[in-house]
């Protein structure tokens, strides 16, 4: 048998002879292998960046919709439910969702336009801890009620109502010189953050534990008596504040201001302000002025009302609690800015929006321009807000970043916002009940099993997981491009298989002098299949080439002339080692597998006649 | 047969050797019962009309073809049962062939063609040095790097003929070697295949149709038909002719 490194030289000497043979042989190979890599790669990269979409390993929990006489009977899932799943052992995690089971509608100022739409059944909230996806987001998705050292909190005025308008826009904020001051705590006088984007402004942290005001605020309460528009301030009667973990009864909130017993917890006063009042400089005025527990109050050059909270960007004045709240911070998934840029931006005459939010914002003028009122409670819908115990109220949302953990369409907020809001519209089993849980498994193996146990023992379904469905999809169209790139190569095999028969009957008189030199059927047949080997090699690695070079100009124009949206990737290839691998291995194989037969013929020929033929 | 017995044992031997190409009708009858030896040292002519089986009969004592039936024992190899790699090893030490179209290739140099054996020899010493050395008593040492396109019929003869010899064959097998060459050149070619066997002792079986060739060698082997008809060694021919 012939030594495999003279084996090698002969094969490339012999390959390397004729470029027209090469080149024939070679150009399947090469077109077939580089749009093999290509598509292998581009899958890959969807397939990576879906899975970011959609984790794989993450499932969502439904109780299976049942009802009996128009009654809704599905199972609920509350608490007990989490705590069952969370004791499986394939379960690493269980988040539970809850819906905003009542009508509430939105009214929000973007670029000019007054934008109004529901958001009832389009709102739901998660735990906080569950959307971490970047600084912003972490530094303020969270239940900010709850928080009742935060010493912006302070007593103020709430605005009054506009008789046109069941919900009116959030207000104004006075200039920056006549903003409320709370002592102790850095003033924000940068709009948006240019460097720092993971801040709202900068500066996340505002809340210094240990100031004179956070002392003085818990010292007091403040109340006013309904309908009329004196201010009081002393501790006589709080309002029915919220508590943070949403205890209080529906009918207890904010409607009977003045009526209500103890806070659970305390209500702040008016805030120290930081020296000269709120509201100084005609025609501007501000109540409260001098008294240190005194709601706040900030009208405009023509008497209208402006928001007297520090941070306007922040905090409003809140109807129910007659303080100033933080604005209910909120999340949106990227589907959504799709959305907005696909159809809404288009129709609407509005910018389309940056796959870089926060670049988007700072344009816009900073997160401060993504706040806008929630009237809870209340809906366009006539006749479809019967069922609510409690009279509509306005709240204040800001949008705070932008989360694939978010509702795909809607919006998604701290779950405590949601629970107490549920429970004080709908009562206690609607702040109890919980529309979905979100289960993260250990092992995406697992999902089929534990599917079975819920149903089997919870009588739970999961929910068609949109992300399978394009796991699926994307698998289909996988096999399919990979099945067209593999006839592409298929067929090359068959035109070097061609080539070569063309080959050994061309080169009968060569191979029979190989045979009269000493080489065996076998070494014969190895010196062909090694041309083919190396022309599949050869090819493979043009092949890879050139489909990296494609990718390459796809990447090129996708960047400069497809338009930005949502999880637009930098590059749509990702040539993992396996796939260059796999294409050099397919190369060389479907090569040596059209080389074969017209192998094994030279290799059976009879020399002694190919010798002696002229 | 008691002849041979007592010498050396031949180079080659040939026993009854038959063989056809074709089937049913189109079955031509090449070789009828082909008896001989070769012994050592010996410079055969094979002479015989085109068709005769001269060809045939040379590729198998090379083992290039098989025979339909006879004995044939080459070198001391039993041909007949001998398997691929016998045949081949066979072919790259011991024997060298030289054809009439010389069967170059010519996208390698002179001295690559003339070296080519090694490339199926598991020793691989001074391989360049041999072909030199094999060139150089062929006269052609100034060629090494050239190209066969680069050269003359005589001069592509000869670089086979050292192809043949860098193994240093102890058997040589010419089919037709001047029959491409002009009379000048082929006498050349002649005169060292005379000079090879009288110096090197190489044996050679030469097939040829000229009487040029038959000249020189030491027997004439004449074939009609596929067997022996004559050859000037009377008590191989009593032995091998027809009975």
């Amino acid at each position: 048998m012939m030594p495999v490194g003279k084996l090698t030289r002969m094969v490339a000497a012999n390959t390397l002879r004729s470029p027209r043979h090469f080149v024939l042989s070679a150009f399947g190979i090469v077109i077939g292998i580089a749009t093999f890599v290509m598509f292998l790669a581009s899958t890959e990269q969807v397939a990576a960046v879906l899975e970011k979409i959609f984790p794989l390993e993450q499932v969502t929990v439904v109780a299976p919709r049942a009802s009996l006489l128009g009654k809704d009977i599905s199972k609920k899932l509350d608490d007990g439910i989490v705590q069952t799943i969370l004791k499986r052992p394939e379960v690493s995690a269980a988040v539970p969702r809850m819906s905003l089971v009542f009508p509430a509608f939105d009214r929000g100022s973007f670029e000019g336009n007054d934008l109004k739409f529901e958001v009832g059944g389009f709102s739901d909230g998660v735990d906080p801890t569950y959307v971490q996806d970047d600084e912003r987001i972490k530094a303020l998705f969270k239940d900010w009620m709850s928080d009742d050292k935060d010493p912006h909190r302070i007593a103020c005025i709430p605005p009054p109502p506009d008789p046109d308008e069941e919900v009116i826009q959030s207000p104004r904020a006075p200039p920056k010189g006549r903003q409320t001051k709370v002592p102790g705590v850095p003033v924000n006088d940068t709009p948006e953050p240019q460097k720092q984007p993971s801040g709202w402004d900068g500066s996340i942290d505002v809340h210094p534990s240990s100031t004179a005001s956070v002392q003085a605020r818990q010292t007091s309460t403040q109340t006013r008596t309904p309908g009329a528009s004196s201010i009081q301030v002393g501790s006589a009667a709080a309002p029915a504040a919220p508590p943070p973990t949403g205890s209080a009864t529906g009918s207890a909130m904010g409607s009977a201001a003045g009526a209500g017993s103890a806070a659970a917890i305390p209500i702040p006063t008016a805030a120290q302000l930081d020296g000269a009042p709120p509201g100084i400089g005609a025609p501007g005025t501000s109540s409260g002025t001098g008294a240190p527990n005194d709601p706040v109050q900030v009208t405009g050059k023509k008497g209208e009302y402006l928001n007297p909270c520090p941070e306007p960007d922040r905090y409003y004045c809140d109807d129910a609690t007659r303080r100033c709240e933080h604005r209910v911070p909120i999340v949106m998934s990227p589907t959504m800015i799709e959305l907005y840029n696909g159809q809404f931006a288009k129709s609407h005459g509005l910018p389309i929006a940056d796959t870089d939010f926060v670049k988007f914002l700072t344009q816009r003028g900073g997160l401060g321009a993504m706040r806008f009122s929630i009237g809870l409670g209340q809906t366009t819908i006539a006749g479809s807000n019967t069922a609510i115990q409690h009279r509509p109220r306005r709240v204040e949302g800001v949008l705070v970043g932008i989360s694939t953990r978010a509702m795909p369409i809607g919006m998604t907020m701290p779950i405590q916002y949601i629970q107490r809001w549920n429970r004080e519209f709908m009562g206690e089993e609607a702040a109890t009940t919980y529309s979905s849980i979100i289960v993260t498994l250990k092992n995406r193996n697992d999902i089929a099993p534990f599917g079975q146990w819920l149903q089997d023992k919870l009588d739970l379904r999961l929910e068609d997981s949109l992300g399978e469905k394009f796991a699926t999809a994307l698998f289909v169209i996988r096999f399919a491009l990979i099945g067209i790139s593999l006839v592409i190569i298929g067929i090359s095999a068959i035109n070097i298989a061609h080539n070569f028969f063309m080959q050994v009957t061309e080169r009968r008189r060569e191979l029979g002098l190989l045979r009269a030199i000493g080489a065996t059927k076998h070494d014969v047949r190895m010196v062909v299949l090694g041309e083919a080997f190396l022309i599949g090699l050869i090819g493979g690695l043009l092949g890879i080439l050139l489909g990296m070079l494609m990718a390459r100009g796809v990447d090129y124009a996708s960047a400069h002339y497809v338009p930005r949206f949502p999880y637009k990737p930098a590059t749509w290839f990702n040539f993992r080692w396996w796939i260059w691998t796999g294409g050099l291995v397919c190369a060389a194989g479907f090569a040596v597998l059209g080389g074969y037969l017209p192998a094994r013929r030279a290799s059976t020929m009879e020399p002694a006649q190919a010798l002696t033929q002229n | 047969m008691v002849r041979s017995a007592r010498m050396a044992s031949p180079v080659v031997r040939l026993r009854d050797v038959t063989k056809s190409y074709g089937e049913g009708a189109a079955k031509t009858q090449v070789l009828r019962g082909v008896s001989f030896d070769i012994e050592e040292g010996e410079l055969i002519a094979l002479v015989g009309q085109s068709g005769s089986g001269k060809s045939t009969l040379l590729n198998i004592i090379g083992g290039l073809d098989h025979p339909d039936a006879g004995e044939v024992e080459v070198l001391g190899l039993d041909t007949m049962r001998a398997g691929d790699s016998k045949l081949a090893q066979m072919r790259n030490k011991s024997i060298g062939f030289v054809f009439q179209a010389f069967n170059l290739l010519d996208h390698l140099t002179v001295l690559q063609n003339v070296t080519l054996p090694a490339a199926f020899a598991k020793d691989g010493r001074d391989v360049d040095g041999k072909g030199r050395e094999a060139l150089r008593r062929v006269g052609l040492s100034d060629f090494a790097n050239r190209r066969p396109g680069e050269l003359s019929g005589g001069q592509k003869q000869r670089v086979a003929i050292a192809r043949a010899l860098f193994g240093a064959p102890k058997l040589l097998l010419c089919d037709e070697p001047t029959g491409n060459l002009d009379s000048e050149t082929g006498k050349e070619v002649i005169d060292f295949f005379r000079e090879l066997n009288a110096k090197d002792g190489v044996t050679l079986l030469i097939v040829t149709h000229e009487r040029r060739v038959s000249s020189v060698a030491k027997r004439v082997i004449a074939m009609r038909d596929g067997m022996l008809v004559e050859t000037t060694d009377q008590a191989l021919a009593a032995q091998a002719g027809p009975a």
